[in-house]
């Protein structure tokens, strides 16, 4: 408590320690019961004014989106090519077992960095819009062809390090709640919120793009290929 | 992330958000409504319409004071609006389990000084009284109480002497019995 008013004491310290303990004293806070009755009230909220910094951020990630629609589609084409050299049956003994698996590493290694360049540039888009309250459908087209990817990644025996295991599969759990959200976003616009608040959650938790970005080379160079 | 973040996803309807600033801030709203309705029944719905209140408003929020002072002055104008419609607060009657929630402090005093003591402040205007209960019941500063209220600092001491003398007026003997 701060400076006490024009000189007055306080009441009586004994007098209000007694009401402290008696006068209405309030028992624990029942979070969850409120939390569960606000949380069924709580309306969808529409944003129809945005900040400047909000407005500028929007420009910014907007003209970058037609680069990161072509981007996506030549990485896919790379990447095709990469798993297709990855699959296809090795010489017969021409070589020793080592440097045939090598290459296929390297190979892996610059499908892996491309794949995680698309996936943040997704991401990216994906939390600008969620910030804006909205959800793009077209969104759902490309998080479900990069997790189809992710999946053939985290499948692949040449995927070894376990940190990037880790990371493909945190990739994966965002990858399947982003999906979800295009989804049921025609349908169920509060369940479709929910599930984006999910997926921005786990996002942030698991600090997966400070994660993808210690991977991935700044620039538009980044794919390595 | 700080408060200021958390209201800006919280705008963009992000509820996990909004759901870190509830649970930061719940406990001393939930202790204020408690304090000034008297009643479980009273506090929940005070503070559960603080919050939605809140979430319906979030834009008008402009970050000059604390978030928490902010909700603060919905959560006091949510009470004493309520009090004043339900009318309760002067002629409530405490449940039996409400009562088991009181920690005895003494239990040599005379139930009816305690009663003294408690009717004391329930008779106080509403104004001192909102300041008695947020400064010497629930440790507010002077200057959270200025902001909650909307008042200078200066406002809340003197409504706080004015409700101090009253106490001392009305109660006199049974303070003293008491102490």
């Amino acid at each position: 408590m701060d400076d006490e008013p024009m000189g007055e004491e306080p009441i009586d310290p004994e007098v209000t320690e007694m009401l402290r303990g008696r006068y209405n004293a309030p028992p624990e806070t029942p979070r969850d019961e409120m939390w569960a009755a606000i949380q069924a009230r709580l309306e969808p909220r529409t944003v129809t004014v945005h900040s400047l910094e909000d407005a500028r951020a929007r420009r910014r990630t907007a003209s970058w989106r037609p680069l990161g629609w072509a981007a996506a589609a030549a990485a896919v084409l790379v990447l095709g090519i990469g798993i297709g050299r990855m699959s296809a049956p090795l010489p017969k003994a021409t070589a020793p077992v080592a440097s045939a698996v090598a290459p296929n590493a390297g190979v892996q290694r610059a499908a892996t960095v491309n794949h995680l360049g698309r996936t943040e540039a997704l991401l990216t888009l994906v939390r600008a819009d969620a910030r804006d309250g909205r959800v793009d459908p077209a969104m759902g087209g490309w998080a479900r062809g990069l997790l189809s990817q992710t999946r053939l990644l985290l499948d692949s025996p040449n995927t070894t390090d376990p940190a990037m295991r880790d990371l493909l599969g945190d990739l994966e759990l965002v990858l399947v709640q982003i999906v979800r959200v295009t989804e049921v976003e025609g349908v169920d616009q509060g369940r479709a919120r929910t599930e984006m608040n999910l997926a921005l959650q786990g996002l942030e938790d698991r600090d997966v793009l400070p994660r993808i970005q210690a991977v991935v080379p700044a620039g538009p160079g980044m794919a390595g290929t | 992330m700080n408060d200021l973040e958390l209201v800006e996803r919280a705008k963009g309807g992000d509820q996990v958000a909004f759901k870190r600033l509830y649970d930061a801030n719940v406990d001393r709203i939930y202790r204020l409504t408690y304090r000034m309705a008297g009643s479980d029944d009273l506090a929940r719905d005070f503070t559960q319409e603080t919050f939605l209140r809140a979430w319906q408003r979030l834009d008008q929020f402009r970050g000059d004071a604390a978030f928490s002072t902010w909700l603060h002055s919905i959560a006091v104008s949510v009470s004493l609006n309520g009090i004043r419609k339900a009318d309760r607060h002067r002629k409530r009657e405490r449940s039996l389990e409400d009562a088991a929630h009181l920690a005895r402090t003494r239990a040599e005093v005379e139930p009816e000084v305690r009663e003294r003591l408690q009717g004391a402040v329930d008779e106080l205007p509403e104004m001192y009284r909102t300041v008695f209960l947020m400064h010497d019941l629930e440790g507010y500063s002077h200057g959270e109480i200025a902001e909650t209220l909307g008042v200078a600092e200066g406002t809340s001491k003197a409504r706080l002497f004015r409700a101090r003398a009253r106490l001392r007026a009305s109660l006199g003997d049974a303070m003293q019995e008491y102490a």
